[in-house]
């Protein structure tokens, strides 16, 4: 039937990465799942300081003399926990950006989110306020509603008279609101006492020692909410990631997509930073290693992106803790000098 | 031929205009009051300068825009009553050029053809991927399906975006200057492609250009539009004559039967006075 | 040699004197400072306890104590120190921080003598008794400051004598905390003047081995060490209505002896944590709490 000349030659072997897509997603998401589980079941039992898991787990000594038990379950348990849910917030919610952004190189921090969630905390950790909302104590609170701010402007900006979104104004206005609010968030450590300046920088560190399991309830809602959303957006994001147009053409509302890209990505991230801070590149670094083992569809990128954030961000935190113990290195440093380097070999790898 | 009763895809007395920023002049309309009947099966192409609205015509058809006058039917049908997934069931666009954003595979981008077709979060199954491997295959390029689609050359990748929307499995293909950002080798390549796809798939073509030597050795009907009007509808030997030309490019040309083609072909001399 | 020659020496001669001399004068230093400008909240307390109070011209943006400096101009403090602010009080004397040094550098071009305060990691209430005789000398109150040296040294020693030969507790001494959670806690290390002052007061530092002034346990750690008691140290009261002071959050941590045995307290008030002339009354305020017997 082929006739311009074309060879019809023997078709190839249809690669692994020719396996139909359930298959692959199957294998994907139980893959990176047992990752998941197993380093989350792993880490409370690793720390500064040996435990005895039997001991841990002893009902007969009272809890509230049960030291080992204490750590496992109150310093250790929750710490992993938080770490599973900001690094899974935070990696599916870079990928979200980038899908929106049309450039892998966004992170969840490019749109002003985090600074606006600085900005919050800042104010509250200086001015000493102390309303707390519901459930999340002042800091987390003020945190929430400063990257809400922060969402809610970038979104007026680049909503013009056309329905769909430009991806350059979104950029520029992010980028924008960034820099303003880093500005003021440079201003009011200024205006800071030495012991809130103190406190005001290690936050700006991030810090998964939430002090509990309360802040992770709190958060959770929100970052369940943000991937409800996240689960309906990828089939859109792959069309949109090749052509917005014919995206269109083929049936995806691009416009009320772009829209709710944008809002879950940022309730996930706002979320994540409220809870532990503003931790860096978890966004940029689990959806480009993912990418690289599974391939770029975003079916199948964005859950492994936020199961492998999880792990990544548990791992990381245990090296924080246990590295040059007794003295912790705020989980931030770590991803840093982990995500550092490898950004800089991804972008001489592509140049 | 096109006659009344093998109409197909028809545009009646369509307008639209872009919308404007505020504080800007008066809206000036994109389309106005064009009427364009297309024959099941046949090739048309659609001619103009630059700005003269073929694009808007060919979203309206795509049902990407709505006219804010008249309507787009598809075998009496209004495009723009059906839900968009629907619509992109019958028609499929073929856009100039494709740049995307991440490093999808041929395979993945004809795969999303297949999007119209499945329910919002059902994934490709086999039979899917048996139609994808149709479409590569129907336009030569089943060998490149593992390639990434931005390490393939311009003429293969405008042969994969076809097979991308030949999955859709369209009635109608809409293709916005197909070979226009091509080196003459790739344009010659995507027009075979395109002739023998009309031929032997029975898929009617609507073919947005600015070639005329293209348009008179594809299609069989050519409209020329001129300042989102419509100057002129009919076959090709019929429509495309100095007189047209001149009347839709302010250019003296000469229009010959050139036998070596087979086809007119368009031999500008002048700029007209 | 000729006469040229000879004046060209001449010249060059008196060039290299002179940008020597500009270099390496020292301006005079006053016997007595007259006007005194400090940005130490510490340093000023002392030059208020010596007697030289009528000497300060400024103080620092955090300055509270005694009463009488709500009235003077405030010229910032560590971070944004106004030195404009600071020239036009025609200051004879600037009292900086150590690490100030480029503030010390802008005084010395402008011909103004600085005290460099250094905050001891090591024998730190040693080093604010030679503080306060330091500057008793420098403002002619000597006198006077071997009183409050005296005052200081005789109060700390009643302390010492009170909880002699008691039980020591582990002490764990709170510093800084986020306020409504157990995040961000500050714990005085073992070195420096809390930790000194903890000693004197009948306290064992729980982080006694870790010679650093203040350190940021992790709830882990927190659980680990165990301590006895726990002192929470503010200088202020913490803003809002926490009732109880906020204490509560210590409840999740209830394996810590502290907490289980209910002696987690807080202490509130500058003599607690500021290294100054109220040192003593500072560390019997923590020894009422560590040994309550001994002082009825």
């Amino acid at each position: 039937m082929i006739a311009d000349g074309t060879a019809h030659t023997a078709l190839r072997a249809p690669q692994a990465a020719a396996r139909p897509i359930r298959a692959r997603l199957a294998l994907t998401v139980a893959g990176f799942g047992v990752l998941t589980i197993a380093a989350c079941l792993l880490a409370p039992l690793v720390g500064s300081t040996p435990i005895s898991l039997r001991r841990a787990l002893d009902t007969a000594i009272p809890f509230a003399s049960n030291v080992d038990a204490q750590i496992l379950f109150i310093a250790r348990l929750p710490r992993v926990l938080a770490g599973a849910l900001v690094g899974a917030a935070l990696a599916s919610a870079g990928v979200v950006f980038q899908a929106l952004l049309r450039n892998p190189l966004a992170t969840p921090f490019t749109l002003g989110v985090s600074a606006g969630a600085s900005l919050g905390a800042m104010l509250v950790i200086i001015l000493g306020g102390t309303i707390a909302v519901g459930p999340w104590s002042p800091v987390p609170a003020a945190s929430l509603a400063g990257a809400g701010l922060a969402a809610a402007i970038v979104y007026a900006l680049a909503n013009g008279p056309r329905r769909v979104m430009s991806t350059t104004v979104l950029l520029l206005a992010g980028v924008t609101l960034n820099a303003f609010f880093s500005a003021l968030i440079v201003f009011v450590q200024y205006l800071a006492d030495f012991a809130e300046v103190a406190r005001a920088a290690r936050w700006l560190m991030g810090d998964l020692d939430v002090g509990g399991f309360d802040p992770i309830v709190a958060a959770l809602p929100l970052v369940v909410a943000a991937g409800l959303i996240f689960a309906r957006l990828p089939a859109a994001l792959n069309l949109m990631g090749v052509d917005p147009d014919s995206a269109s053409a083929r049936g995806v509302d691009v416009a009320s997509t772009q829209r709710w890209a944008f809002f879950s990505a940022s309730l996930a991230t706002s979320a994540a930073v409220a809870l532990a801070g503003p931790i860096g590149f978890i966004g940029i670094v689990v959806p480009h290693l993912v990418r690289l083992l599974v391939g770029v569809d975003h079916r199948i990128v964005l859950p492994a992106s936020a199961l492998f954030g999880a792990t990544f961000l548990v791992l990381c935190d245990l090296l924080a803790r246990t590295l040059m113990a007794p003295v912790e290195i705020p989980v931030g440093v770590v991803t840093a000098i982990i995500g550092g380097p490898f950004f800089l070999w991804l972008l001489v790898r592509e140049g | 031929m096109p006659t009344a009763s093998s109409t197909y895809l028809v545009a009646h007395e369509v307008s639209y205009a872009y919308p404007r920023r505020r504080g800007r002049d008066a809206v000036v309309p994109a389309v106005s009051g064009v009427s364009l009947a297309v024959a099941r099966g046949s090739f048309t192409g659609l001619l103009g300068p630059n700005g003269c609205g073929k694009t808007t015509l060919l979203k309206l058809m795509a049902g990407v825009l709505r006219p804010a006058a008249g309507a787009i039917t598809l075998e009496g049908r209004a495009l723009a009553d059906m839900p968009r997934r629907t619509a992109a069931r019958h028609v499929a666009v073929v856009p100039q050029d494709t740049h995307p954003a991440f490093d999808y595979t041929a395979l993945e981008i004809v795969l999303m053809g297949r999007h119209p077709h499945l329910r919002p979060t059902q994934l490709e199954g086999p039979a899917d991927l048996a139609i994808a491997h149709q479409s590569l295959e129907a336009t030569g390029t089943l060998q490149l399906a593992q390639r990434p689609f931005t390490s393939l050359s311009g003429g293969e990748r405008q042969r994969v975006v076809i097979a991308s929307a030949l999955a859709q499995q369209p009635d109608v293909l809409l293709l916005d200057e197909p070979t226009a950002s091509l080196d003459l080798g790739y344009q010659l390549e995507v027009a075979s492609l395109l002739r023998r796809l009309s031929r032997e798939h029975d898929v009617t073509m609507v073919m947005a250009t600015h070639d005329l030597n293209l348009a008179a050795s594809m299609c069989d009907a050519l409209a020329m539009l001129r300042d989102g009007r419509l100057l002129g509808y009919g076959p090709t030997e019929e429509a495309l004559t100095s007189a047209t030309v001149r009347q839709l490019y302010d250019v003296e040309a000469d229009v010959q039967f050139h036998q070596a083609s087979g086809h007119l072909t368009v031999t500008p001399v002048r700029r007209a006075g | 040699m000729a006469a040229r020659t000879r004046r060209l020496i001449a010249v060059l001669l008196v060039a290299a004197l002179a940008a020597v001399a500009c270099r390496g004068a020292e301006p005079p230093g006053p016997a007595r400072a007259q006007r005194i400008v400090s940005l130490v909240p510490a340093v000023t307390e002392m030059l208020f306890a010596v007697g030289a109070g009528p000497q300060v011209v400024g103080v620092s943006s955090y300055d509270h104590f005694p009463p009488e400096v709500e009235s003077l101009p405030k010229v910032g403090a560590l971070i944004d120190p106004d030195t404009e602010r600071i020239l036009s009080l025609r200051p004879d004397l600037v009292v900086v921080y150590g690490s100030q040094s480029d503030v010390e550098v802008r005084f010395k071009k402008a011909g103004i003598p600085t005290f460099n305060y250094r905050h001891g990691a090591t024998d730190a209430i040693l080093g604010t008794l030679d503080t306060i005789t330091a500057l008793g000398a420098a403002t002619g109150h000597e006198a006077q400051a071997r009183e409050v040296v005296v005052r200081i040294t005789t109060g700390l020693d009643t302390v010492r004598q009170r909880v002699a030969g008691l039980d020591r507790p582990r002490t764990l001494l709170v510093i800084g905390r986020q306020p409504g959670t157990l995040q961000s806690v500050y714990a005085a290390g073992g070195s420096g003047f809390m930790n000194e002052v903890l000693e004197v007061a009948g306290g064992q530092n729980v982080f006694e081995d870790v010679k650093r002034e203040s350190i940021q346990p992790s709830s882990e750690t927190l659980l680990r060490r165990a301590p006895d008691v726990l002192l929470e140290l503010r200088a202020t009261e913490p803003a809002g209505n926490y009732p109880g002071g906020d204490l509560e959050v210590w409840n999740a941590l209830a394996s810590v002896p502290a907490v289980r045995d209910r002696k987690v307290h807080s202490i509130v008030g500058e003599h607690v944590v500021v290294a100054g002339p109220r040192l003593a009354q500072g560390a019997e305020a923590i020894a009422r709490v560590l040994h309550p017997a001994a002082f009825k």
